[in-house]
């Protein structure tokens, strides 16, 4: 009844052409439209609400406080070293999972048999939650026991009890293969999937041509999987910028390698800052989609001139 | 002579347990056939929910984790506006913060006139005439030692000021008996803040002034000398570099009771009974208790409480006070002894003085009047953002990112920023 009495059905009752298409189409949209606004857009416009109060269980009321929390961030040392690290940890992650997932995607399209098992078998890390990772790696790199240590020794290098996490330096690379390890698999399914999609013949055409596999990796393979490689990229920075299962369960909330999204946990359920939390994690949010648009962008628009 | 005690020790508790049991199943049992969810940290005893059970007819789903685990699990809880539990572990540290959050419901018709006599750390739970929680493990601090390790070392004299400490432990190492003689945490979780803490009293000074404003950024001011003394010890090659990424459960757990450390800096008292016992430790009658060494010899300790509470949301408060009274009962206190719990109540201390069944009563008895309250007045609503700065400089310092200086400092801005919300 509200539908047609406010309007939001285009003439309802006429069962025949356009009319029928867009109330059709306007019902098939309705559960997207309802889980969306829900959960994710009614959720959002409320943080950002509460963002510019201050909330915090242990002060009486919620005052208005404008964009205080939001300009409080530049002033934090804390996290303004969480943002160094973060970004650090998206550079290094997103670089490592494109270049060797794309490498490693196109190996597997050379394998005639088994590609398949070795696919699952590569996508396994990805099934496992952070924190069971983070804790496979802790006996990894565990001083004592630890198998990394052991292959260094072994291999007769001076790793006898070697601290990864003592050195800020090695401590965010440690953290990075983690979740290099885990994410990977994900860069390699798209990737792969992209590659099968190229025509035989264009490689054939430049065998004949006398192309070497580098020129013909360079000039054909690339540029035709360029959309999934953007695809590809846009989820590794959105993952990297949530890194906080691996950082946390290997270097726990260590200043050196605590990322935003430790800082953001730290904040609203250690400090009871919540308002700030909220504040911090819109930031995250905004600036996590404005990097991951601006390379779809960017790579969108070059596939169209190709 | 041994067998005979330790027969005698057995039936003693197996005594307790049973009367304790009976007494409680001849009474009503008024809340049978309900089940309570209870978040404690570990361990817990084994046999505890089958024995609540037994005696109030309530069922215990009985959730343990590290403190610092629980910690989290609470506050995450509590924020979203829902029970962790029906009773859960409510440290000294979270009183400021929980009260002002009026997360929990005053237990002042739980604990009767006796009981609150009894138990005298209860006042640390009491907010304007509010028991928020009722004390049921009697944490300060000691130092532990392994007396076997200090033999072979030919060290006779327990320490009494942190020089001799130092002294021992380097003749511990120097024999090769262990590689790093002194366990002590440094990574950034709650245990390397209350070494801190502890080692600031035994250089004779406070954290903070009557005004609240930090005493620690002076190289001459014992939290300072505090931390730098705890760099000495690392550089010295006295403390394990891996300590900067464990806590003090896994330093006592996987260390000290494997034998591979000789001195917790910031040792349990509850611990001993577990460290003394075979079937938990490999270090079985080798441990006792001393009392704080300090810089001047005249020892000093901090109390760390730990209480239980009922969060308002609780699904079952009333049989939730049936756990609370349970567990803090002098018959419990005294069985749960063995499970490195050391009795809040007076009358349960004296008991096991008695029976002979405290280890190290002696040091205890010695250290017990030098506790003192970390912040006298309560602890502040924004201890929490302290500890973590405490624990996150420290860790930093030990790691070599920053030095001592910024360390103090790190943490004196912390707590200004803290104080200024």
């Amino acid at each position: 009844m509200t539908l047609q009495t406010t309007g939001i059905l285009p003439r309802l009752g006429h069962g025949v052409g356009k009319s029928a298409d867009a109330v059709t189409a306007f019902l098939l949209v309705q559960p997207i439209l309802v889980t969306m606004g829900g959960l994710v857009f009614y959720p959002l416009v409320d943080t950002a609400w509460d963002s510019l109060h201050r909330v915090n269980p242990m002060q009486p009321g919620t005052p208005f406080v404008g964009l205080a929390n939001y300009t409080r961030m530049f002033s934090d040392r804390e996290v303004g070293q969480a943002w160094l690290n973060t970004f650090r940890y998206v550079g290094i992650c997103v670089l490592a999972e494109t270049v060797f997932g794309v490498l490693a995607a196109a190996l597997i399209n050379q394998l005639r048999t088994g590609r398949r098992w070795v696919l699952a078998a590569i996508v396994l890390p990805w099934a496992l939650p952070g924190v069971v990772s983070g804790v496979i790696w802790q006996w990894i790199f565990s001083p004592g026991p630890g198998l990394l240590n052991g292959l260094l020794v072994m291999l007769g290098f001076d790793y006898e009890g070697h601290l990864w996490f003592n050195d800020a330096t090695s401590a965010m690379l440690g953290i990075c293969t983690v979740h290099v390890w885990r994410m990977m698999p994900l860069t390699i399914v798209i990737v792969l999937a992209a590659m099968q999609t190229i025509p035989g013949e264009l490689y054939e055409a430049a065998r004949m041509d006398g192309a070497s596999r580098l020129v013909m990796f360079r000039n054909i393979t690339l540029p035709l999987i360029r959309g999934a490689i953007a695809v590809a990229m846009t989820n590794a920075t959105v993952q990297a910028f949530n890194l906080f299962d691996e950082a946390i369960v290997l270097a726990r909330n260590s200043v050196e390698t605590r990322t935003i999204l430790i800082q953001i946990y730290l904040e609203a359920f250690k400090k009871f800052n919540f308002s700030y939390g909220m504040a911090l994690s819109l930031t995250v949010t905004f600036v996590s989609l404005a990097i991951s648009l601006g390379y779809v962008l960017r790579i969108h628009r070059t596939t169209r001139l190709d | 002579m041994r067998l005979k005690s330790d027969l005698i020790l057995a039936c003693a508790a197996m005594l307790m347990t049973t009367t304790g049991g009976v007494a409680l199943a001849d009474d009503a049992k008024p809340f049978a056939g309900q089940t309570i969810s209870v978040l404690l940290p570990s361990p817990q005893d084994a046999n505890m929910a089958a024995d609540f059970e037994k005696a109030t007819g309530i069922k215990l789903d009985l959730q343990t984790a590290s403190w610092d685990d629980v910690s989290v699990k609470v506050s995450t809880a509590l924020l979203a506006g829902t029970a962790p539990a029906d009773v859960t572990e409510f440290d000294w540290s979270w009183t400021g913060q929980f009260s002002a959050a009026d997360w929990y419901t005053p237990l002042n018709d739980t604990i009767d006139a006796a009981t609150l006599e009894d138990i005298k750390g209860s006042t640390i739970f009491n907010v304007g005439g509010n028991v928020l929680a009722i004390p049921y493990t009697n944490d300060f601090r000691v130092m532990l030692v392994n007396k076997k390790h200090f033999d072979d070392a030919g060290v006779t004299a327990m320490p009494k000021t942190l020089d001799e400490l130092v002294a021992a432990a380097k003749a511990i190492k120097e024999k090769g008996i262990v590689k790093y003689p002194v366990g002590l945490p440094l990574s950034a979780t709650e245990g390397a803040s209350t070494s801190w803490y502890l080692l600031t009293k035994a250089f004779g000074g406070d954290l903070f002034d009557k005004e609240m404003k930090p005493m620690f950024t002076a190289p001459d001011s014992a939290g300072y000398k505090a931390m730098a003394f705890e760099m000495m010890l690392l550089k010295e090659g006295l403390v394990d570099p891996a300590s900067t990424g464990l806590k003090d459960s896994e330093i006592n757990e996987t260390m000290f009771a494997k034998g591979l450390t000789s001195i917790m800096i910031s040792g349990e008292p509850g611990r001993l009974g577990q460290f003394n016992d075979p079937a938990q430790s490999v270090v079985g009658g080798q441990v006792q208790a001393i009392p704080v060494a300090t810089e001047s010899g005249k020892t000093r300790s901090f109390g760390l409480l730990e209480g239980l509470g009922i969060p308002r949301n609780a699904q079952n408060p009333d049989a939730a006070k049936e756990f609370i009274k349970w567990m803090t009962s002098k018959d419990f206190q005294i069985h749960n002894y063995s499970n490195g719990v050391l009795p809040t109540r007076t009358s349960a201390l004296a008991e096991l003085q008695k029976q002979g069944m405290l280890v190290s009563g002696e040091a205890l008895v010695e250290q017990a009047p030098t506790v003192e309250a970390l912040f006298p007045a309560g602890a502040p609503t924004w201890y929490p953002q302290f500890s973590l700065a405490v624990n996150t400089s420290i860790n930093s310092a030990a790691k070599g990112e920053i030095t001592v200086d910024q360390a103090v400092q790190r943490i004196a801005d912390a707590v200004t920023e803290a104080m200024k919300q």
